[in-house]
């Protein structure tokens, strides 16, 4: 588990720049420095080399001299090469490190913001702030100590080479430093307005985005694209204006560095030579005083660059801590003891919350829950029930009066203590992407340890109890295992299979056509007739077998490939012919092997062919592929001859035989249960899977494995097979294995993979399996059918009741009767309480309500 | 296009054209225009049971009609938990059932079982919802015959149940219902 806790005294949103750079990777820095100040060295003796080997050993004619000073020349500029890619990685490495901690620890304050922050703040501003932005911080950070230190040691190391030199031609080649000086700031002031406008409208334009990514159903729906272009291309037109200015004054900035840096030689040339021809400057020392002069002009423009980015990042990183500039209203950690998990006894006391404009949607409530006690919120809508169990969930926080768990206040309390006693469920919850699994656990992993987890028959049980057992066995049968995966229960997926061709046989031919290698299969692909298993690699994956030269070499032989590309010319000729004026509707070719999509390349082949025998390759491996992909009794718009049934088991006999070399005929005894490892000749080729009654197809579901063979009636599987399955399982005492492996389903993003239902189930097991004292159910179970609801309700009156304070918010009155007590809201108070039959009794409110319903 | 003058092996159309020719021998689709017959024989579905298998449950949700290709069909329901025999459909006949589930959403309010082999062509709700979006024209011209088909069935059962009733329940006015 991890508890993060507060680190630093300064807020985060407070601290400077800098301080993240002063007080992180301090050793790392300071090596960083010494590397800078040994490769100093080696940069400027190359200079008193260059001047050694012109005045001395060209000028003395010393041929040694002239090796021995080039190789000590070779050798520093290698060395202060190496060094300045070391300086560089290391400055890069430690800005890295700097910003995953200064992203780590801004993340974790962001989340703790409470969702007032949220109700005003679109997701495009946060997200760009923790991405892109930080990003170009990172790159400052690194160097952010070290190339100041760098450019000016070296600045001075230079210039004092050159006084060594020269001092008035020092003097003069900087004398035009001065007025960079004044210039540079001035064009990068007018460079950060600009940038800190860009900033903004970027952040503008990712709320769009996201806005209408978020919304994209109600676009669709509307056909509202024009509009939502309207909102976005306003921003590109200022985002555009915006760019233009500011590589006006980027480039006006490099421009006056180009020229700065031109002049200085130009006055070295003049002065210099000057001197040189009148005996007062040696060629030597001119040579070395002009490289000299290159030299310090780049740390000099470097401290320029330097500034530039500086000024970049410290706009960057103050407009994003301004947008987090809050505390998190509650601490993460209690001080000085462990998180609580309170009984439940709850007290409200003249409890007000108020939005903005002063709107009260809650006022002056005060009731006293007692633990274990289960209550109903009923009331109008916009009445505040669900504010009222937010606020008691400590997820808002009250204007005025006070909330007390067991004599806590809620202001007090941390947000670990109320993660410890209260479970949530919202009525739109979210699902996070991930398995199945990883969302169960998603509330206990945040407060417990690992040895504190749930075991799988706890996770199991509450599945169970929230009904989504079938959806996980579902999953679970839908899973494709690997080898490593499946091992563990391969023989027992095999003796399911066994029980469903041997004692279900009967009941499951009506819905299966199973592998049989001695028959045609009219469910199976012509692929699946002739290659009959599958290959571990994806070689004989329809769409790759036409270019499968020994396939295609054999379907030539048996005189097959025409054959075939006949009849992908009728599927295609067919389809085309029929659904010409359809192919915008993916309904139209669910029973055709053709696919929506392919419908455009399809016409027009058919266009540019004369016959069903093209010349082209890639023409016929479209043809070819149909023709692979046609299932004869699910794809009604051709019949396949029974003559040809027999070239294709002529086909596949030939293909076990030569191209995988697999003795099928063990396979062909139903109910054979011998593995292929043990029989001659099989398993040779162990990249390829027949399909064999003892064989697990680790490229097909689990439920493909079980059934082996084609579904030949979804509906008939569905309504009454599955069960007799699952029974099976269950027998086989194999439910809770293929449960498990249901556990794995991704969900999608935001869930997408899971329907309203599965979702509300999830969150519900959730919230249960977390097993906190309190829980609070906001419309929990609003979107499940009646009987979920039912087994949701029985749970609450049977498991829950003397063991948890419930405090549910709920529409259906009819589900009030259960619980101990029911508060009815209206406009933010709470005008009657008390027991279903008090209420019913009284004849107010609530009475009307129920009649309302009924 | 004639695939057979090009390979005589390869039999193209001959499993959609026998379904379209058998569809327009029903009422509902006789009349039709050549283009929604040819989509609902593309879209159709052939269904086998075997003899004593159940085809749909009365309580479960509709969502197809079935014609008879072959076979025997019989239609029941329970009332006070006994089964009562309503109608025998035949294949040999031009026969079909749950025509109503073409038009709406309900749970089927009889049973129907295999009572010999059976073989039978279904037509989903949503396949006739599709085709009729592209056919707007046929819409009101089948939906009138799907209504007839119905109407004629309710007479046929009708008189089946009067056939069957027994003496001591005839009525002849409704105060001798008591």
């Amino acid at each position: 588990m991890n508890k993060p806790g507060a680190d630093s005294k300064v807020r985060i949103t407070e601290r400077s720049l800098f301080y993240w750079i002063l007080r992180r990777h301090r050793p790392m820095q300071l090596f960083l420095l010494l590397v800078i100040v040994i490769s100093l060295f080696f940069r400027v003796f190359p200079l008193e080399m260059q001047k050694r080997i012109i005045n001395e050993a060209i000028y003395l004619k010393e041929t040694e001299l002239l090796f021995l000073y080039c190789g000590l020349y070779l050798g520093a500029v290698t060395i202060a090469g190496l060094l300045k890619y070391a300086i560089n990685v290391m400055q890069l490495f430690t800005g890295q490190k700097i910003l995953v901690e200064m992203r780590t620890e801004l993340y974790q304050h962001v989340l703790q913001l409470p969702l007032q922050f949220y109700r005003k703040m679109q997701p495009g501003t946060v997200i760009s702030a923790m991405t892109s932005e930080l990003n170009a911080i990172g790159f400052f950070l690194g160097g952010a100590i070290a190339i100041p230190v760098t450019s000016v040691l070296t600045f001075s190391v230079f210039l004092g080479f050159m006084f060594n030199l020269n001092p008035l031609l020092a003097m003069l080649s900087i004398g035009i430093y001065p007025v960079e000086l004044v210039l540079i700031p001035y064009l990068q002031k007018k460079y950060n307005t600009l940038n800190k406008r860009r900033v903004k409208t970027t952040r503008a334009m990712a709320n769009v985005v996201n806005e209408s990514i978020s919304g994209i159903h109600e676009i669709h729906g509307n056909v509202s694209y024009g509009l939502e272009e309207q909102k976005l291309s306003s921003f590109i037109d200022q985002l555009h204006a915006l760019m233009k200015k500011l590589f006006i004054v980027k480039y006006g900035i490099k421009f006056a560095n180009n020229l700065f840096q031109s002049l200085g030689p130009f006055i070295l040339f003049l002065v210099g030579g000057y001197m040189a021809i009148n005996g007062q400057f040696t060629l030597g020392a001119l040579v070395a005083f002009l490289s000299a002069y290159e030299k310090v002009y780049d740390p000099w423009k470097e401290l320029i660059e330097y500034y530039q980015s500086y000024q970049d990042a410290k706009i960057r990183y103050s407009q994003i801590m301004k947008i987090f500039d809050l505390d998190p209203p509650h601490l993460l950690l209690p001080a000085g003891r462990e998180p609580l998990a309170l009984p439940g006894n709850i007290q409200l006391s003249n409890v007000t919350f108020t939005v903005g404009n002063g709107i009260k949607l809650l006022e002056n409530i005060n009731v006293d829950i007692k633990a274990n006690e289960q209550i109903a919120l009923v009331g109008f809508s916009g009445s505040g029930k669900s504010t009222l169990a937010l606020l008691i969930a400590q997820l808002y926080d009250t204007s005025r009066g006070n909330i007390e768990i067991d004599d806590y206040d809620i202001e007090d309390l941390s947000k670990f203590d109320m993660g410890k006693s209260v479970a949530m469920i919202a009525q739109h919850p979210f699902i996070f992407s991930g398995t199945i699994y990883a969302n169960l656990l998603y509330g206990i992993k945040a407060i417990a340890e690992d040895d504190e987890l749930p075991d799988r028959e706890q996770i199991l049980s509450v599945i169970r109890d929230v009904g989504l057992q079938d959806d996980v066995v579902r999953f679970g049968l839908q899973a494709v295992l690997t080898a490593e995966e499946c091992k563990p229960f391969r023989n027992k997926f095999l003796r399911m299979r066994q029980i469903i061709l041997t004692s279900l046989r009967d009941d499951f031919a009506n819905a299966i056509e199973f592998y049989d290698a001695t028959k045609y299969l009219y469910y199976s692909s012509i692929r699946d007739n002739i290659v009959f298993g599958d290959s571990l690699s994806g070689e004989f994956l329809v769409e790759r077998l036409a270019d499968h030269a020994q396939f295609m070499e054999l379907l030539r032989e048996i005189k097959l490939e025409n054959t075939l590309l006949t009849l992908g010319f009728a599927l295609a000729t067919q389809t085309v012919n029929l659904l010409a004026d359809f192919q915008d509707d993916e309904f139209f070719f669910r029973d055709n092997p053709m696919e929506v999509d392919e419908f455009t390349i399809y016409s027009e082949l058919l266009e540019r062919l004369k016959g069903p025998q093209p010349e082209d390759v890639e023409d016929r491996r479209l043809l070819l592929t149909l023709a692979f992909r046609f299932i004869p009794n699910k794809h009604p718009i051709v019949s396949l001859p029974s003559a040809l049934e027999q070239q294709i088991l002529k086909a596949r006999h030939l293909f076990q035989e030569i191209i995988v070399n697999i003795d099928m005929d063990h396979c062909k005894v139903t109910g054979s249960c011998k593995p292929c490892d043990k029989i001659p000749k099989c398993g040779e080729s162990s990249a390829f899977i027949p399909f064999c009654p003892s064989e697990y197809m680790y490229t097909r579901t689990l439920l493909d494995n079980i059934l082996f063979g084609a579904v030949k009636s979804e509906k008939l599987l569905d309504d009454h097979l599955r069960t007799l399955a699952q029974q099976a399982f269950q027998d086989e005492k194999l439910l809770d294995e293929v449960m498990a492996i249901g556990l794995k389903f991704e969900v999608g993003s935001k869930g997408d993979l899971l329907s309203g239902g599965q979702k509300q189930k999830l969150a519900i097991a959730r919230a249960f399996l977390k097993d906190a004292p309190i829980l609070i159910m906001d419309e929990a179970t609003a979107s499940l059918d009646n009987s979920s609801q039912a087994r949701i309700q029985g749970l609450l009156e049977n498991e829950f009741k003397g063991r948890k304070t419930v405090i549910s918010v709920i529409h259906r009155l009819d589900l009030t009767p259960a619980y101990d007590r029911i508060l009815v809201l209206k406009a933010g108070r709470i005008i009657e309480q008390g027991t279903y039959d008090e209420l019913m009794e009284r004849k107010g409110a609530f009475y009307e309500l129920v009649h309302a319903e009924s | 296009m004639n695939l057979s003058t090009q390979n005589p092996d390869l039999c193209s159309k001959c499993q959609l054209t026998d379904v379209q020719e058998f569809l327009t021998r029903f009422p509902i689709f006789s009349g039709a225009p050549a283009g929604v017959v040819n989509l609902f024989g593309y879209l159709s579905k052939k269904e086998e049971y075997k003899k004593g298998q159940s085809i749909l449950e009365e309580g479960k949700n509709c969502d197809r009609l079935f014609l008879i290709l072959s076979g025997k069909v019989a239609i029941f329901q329970y009332y006070n938990e006994r089964r009562f025999h309503l109608q025998l459909l035949s294949g040999d006949g031009i026969n079909y059932f749950g025509e109503l589930a073409l038009l709406a959403e309900f749970k089927w309010f009889f049973s129907a079982e295999a009572w010999t082999d059976v073989e039978l062509i279904s037509i989903s709700r949503e396949a006739f919802s599709k085709v009729m979006e592209r056919y707007p024209e046929s819409y009101q011209s089948m939906v009138r015959k799907i209504i007839n088909v119905r109407i004629h069935r309710f007479v046929d059962q009708s008189s089946y149940l009067l056939d069957h009733i027994s003496p001591e329940a005839w009525r002849e006015y409704p105060e001798e219902e008591e």
